[in-house]
């Protein structure tokens, strides 16, 4: 069966909040599965399920502490994610000139280590005091066709 | 995760406080047992603590944490049960903690840590440190927030303003005494709490703090955020990096220049920073354990910028002042007089003081290894403490049988979380991950406990609540 796993990276629970919705409106487990990247094993990488990768930014446009297991993961043993696709959607403040950099972290390294980014990059600006859930529906309706 | 529980197996939880912890535990717990009853009691009309209260009205996006709670309180299941003080006894609360421990099955203290600690030496407390003039951070922090239980009443800053604490809190106070007026009002802080905090309005702030700035407790950006305002001259008596680096550095100007181009304003803000395959390969660089020695760089590069980027003509003067303890205040001349003596040198401090060969004015950098400033208003900014008549207080629930602390259990169904269980240190989300421990541990221990969920939960409580608190339960809830 094609599952889609969406795989959030966040510091203050945002990015976790809008993979809940977005996992919600695919219809939930099993179909749509919610996965931490403190503690994704990068073993599971699989190329028939489709990604959703959510994540924000922090510090002076720094991964979130959330996402940086999954990256070190990935930096430490570089497997091949050839056949792996995903989306992503970042969250961040525009009124940080590293706006949103934290995601661009991760989908820099993961397309080098082969996987390929399908649709439009999606983003949510905070700085307005938004949630960035509606935004991330709404993207992902308009751009994300599940595998 | 276990999410095939029976109606009936689902605890019924309380938690004690709404500030960050509290709220985080609630949706760790939720999650688990979607659809349990959980009610989350405070003694203040609005949920949230520290997060509407301490943090600094300029900062809405630190705010913004809210919405995410807010959004909690909508779930079935889950409500907010507003101005219920609990106390450990009776006199002291609208429930005393064993009601809400006969009621729930899952009670958790998550109130936080609120009292401003007060200054001392290593031996004492400071004399003086009670004269009026003499404001605690978290008391100002809260007046400018507009906590219920502040008054402005004896409040008024001068023109000279010493702020003693290096940390970000400090930091906050010291941006909002340098913001104008209308500035402060359009934040929504109150019209008379305006006027005391600009009342001289400051022009010669001294902000003293006891490390060197590599140690010092500040987050980089934070002095960032000050370089920002304009008018504003910054002195700092630390000596520059490339004289500090000297000892550490076989090149000492290379040295600096290199850890300023990691994490460097101007840097940091360029795009195509973080995503270039060499900085990608450790993004987290300042953050990291593993580099705290850059981070400490990053600290004192940070206090070099602000210098070198102030303007030196302007008329507001701000002075770091780096390696000094608090002595004694006295009151004299209708002025507040503090003295510092140096601190030790510790390994990583040489504790030498660089010139400030600047033309000082009220006070006296001492060769004989003490300084001296006359103010008008000294904050301290120097941390939390418990409050001695808290009306709850922690050591008062460990039970010697279940007390585990590194996993946040006091008694028996009894749980702590956040700046309670850990003191009063770290950010938002740091008691986001506490919440998770402690919620993954109670998950742990109910689980392996039988039966399952036995206590009736808030609607018995309600129900020996007199008539007033249900009162005020019922509109906090409708
Ligand atoms: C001045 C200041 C500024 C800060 N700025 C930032 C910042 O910019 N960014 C950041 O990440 N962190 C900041 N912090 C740190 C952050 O606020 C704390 O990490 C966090 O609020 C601690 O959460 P807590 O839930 O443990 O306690 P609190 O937030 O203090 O919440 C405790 C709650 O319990 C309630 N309560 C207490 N006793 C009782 C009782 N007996 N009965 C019922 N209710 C009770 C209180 O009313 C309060 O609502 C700041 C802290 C301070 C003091
Ligand atoms: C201390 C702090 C630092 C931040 N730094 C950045 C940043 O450098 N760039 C950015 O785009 N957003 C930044 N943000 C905004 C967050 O990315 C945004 O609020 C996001 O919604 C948080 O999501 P999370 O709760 O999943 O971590 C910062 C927020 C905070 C509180």
């Amino acid at each position: 069966m094609t599952r889609t796993i969406i795989l959030f990276g966040t510091e203050s629970g945002n990015a976790e909040m809008v993979a809940e919705d977005l996992a919600s409106e695919l219809g939930g487990d099993p179909i749509a599965v919610v996965a931490d990247m403190t503690d994704f094993d990068i073993a599971d990488f699989t190329p028939t399920d489709a990604y959703i990768v959510v994540c924000s930014t922090h510090g002076d446009g720094e991964l979130p502490s959330g996402a940086r297991p999954l990256f070190d993961a990935l930096q430490e043993a570089q497997p091949s994610l050839a056949g792996i696709r995903y989306s992503i959607f970042g969250l961040g403040d525009r009124s940080y000139e590293t706006y949103s950099h934290g995601s661009e972290i991760i989908d820099e390294q993961l397309r080098s280590l082969g996987a390929e980014r399908v649709g439009v990059y999606g983003r949510h600006d905070a700085s307005d005091g938004s949630l960035p859930n509606d935004d991330a529906l709404e993207w992902m309706r308009a751009v994300f066709i599940p595998a | 995760m276990d999410s095939s529980a029976l109606p009936s197996d689902l605890p019924t939880i309380a938690i004690v406080g709404s500030g960050p912890s509290g709220c985080y535990t609630a949706q760790f717990l939720r999650k688990q047992w979607q659809g349990s009853e959980i009610v989350i009691f405070d003694r203040l009309d609005v949920p949230y603590g520290l997060v509407r209260y301490g943090v600094a009205p300029d900062h809405p996006g630190t705010k913004a944490v809210t919405k995410q709670f807010d959004r909690l309180f909508e779930q079935a299941g889950v409500r907010f049960a507003g101005r219920t003080l609990i106390g450990s006894a009776a006199s002291r609360g609208d429930f005393t903690l064993d009601q809400l421990r006969a009621a729930f099955d899952i009670v958790v203290l998550a109130t936080g840590l609120h009292a401003d600690r007060s200054l001392s030496s290593p031996l004492a407390v400071v004399p003086g440190s009670d004269l009026p003039g003499v404001y605690g951070a978290g008391r100002l922090t809260r007046l400018i927030n507009g906590h219920p239980d502040e008054t402005v009443d004896g409040v008024r800053l001068g023109e000279r303003v010493v702020i003693v604490g290096h940390g970000n809190v400090a930091l906050d106070l010291l941006r909002l005494f340098l913001t104008a007026p209308e500035q402060l009002r359009e934040l929504g802080i109150a019209d008379d709490v305006v006027r005391a905090i600009t009342a001289g309005p400051a022009r010669q702030i001294d902000i003293v703090g006891r490390s060197q700035p590599e140690t010092a407790k500040f987050d980089p950006a934070m002095l960032r955020e000050l370089g920002k305002l304009a008018g504003i001259r910054f002195v700092s008596d630390a000596a520059p990096a490339d004289l500090a680096d000297i000892t550490s550095s076989a090149d000492s100007t290379s040295s600096a220049d290199s850890t300023s181009s990691a994490d460097s304003p101007n840097n940091a803000a360029s795009p195509n920073n973080a995503a270039s395959p060499n900085n990608a390969a450790s993004p987290n660089n300042a953050a990291s354990p593993n580099n705290a020695a850059s981070a400490n760089a990053t600290r004192r590069d940070a206090v070099d910028a602000l210098v070198a980027g102030s303007d030196p003509l302007a008329t507001r003067t701000v002075r770091f002042r780096f390696g000094w303890v608090p002595d004694e205040i006295t009151e004299h001349d209708q002025a507040l007089h503090l003295t510092f003596r140096a601190a030790p040198a510790t390994p990583d401090s040489d504790g030498s003081h660089g010139s400030d060969s600047t033309d000082s004015t009220d006070s006296t950098d001492g060769t004989d290894g003490t300084l001296s400033i006359a103010a008008d208003a000294v904050c301290t900014a120097i941390g939390f403490t418990e409050h001695a008549d808290a009306p709850l207080r922690r050591a008062h629930h460990e039970s010697a049988e279940h007390l585990d602390l590194d996993r946040g259990v006091l008694g028996d169904g009894l749980y702590c979380v956040g700046w309670l269980r850990r003191g009063p240190r770290g950010t938002i989300p740091e008691n986001r991950v506490d919440a998770r421990m402690v919620a993954n541990c109670i998950i742990a221990d109910h689980t392996a406990r039988l039966p399952h969920g036995t206590k009736p939960g808030y609607a018995v409580l309600a129900r020996a609540a007199d008539t007033t608190t249900l009162h005020h339960l019922i509109e906090e809830l409708s």
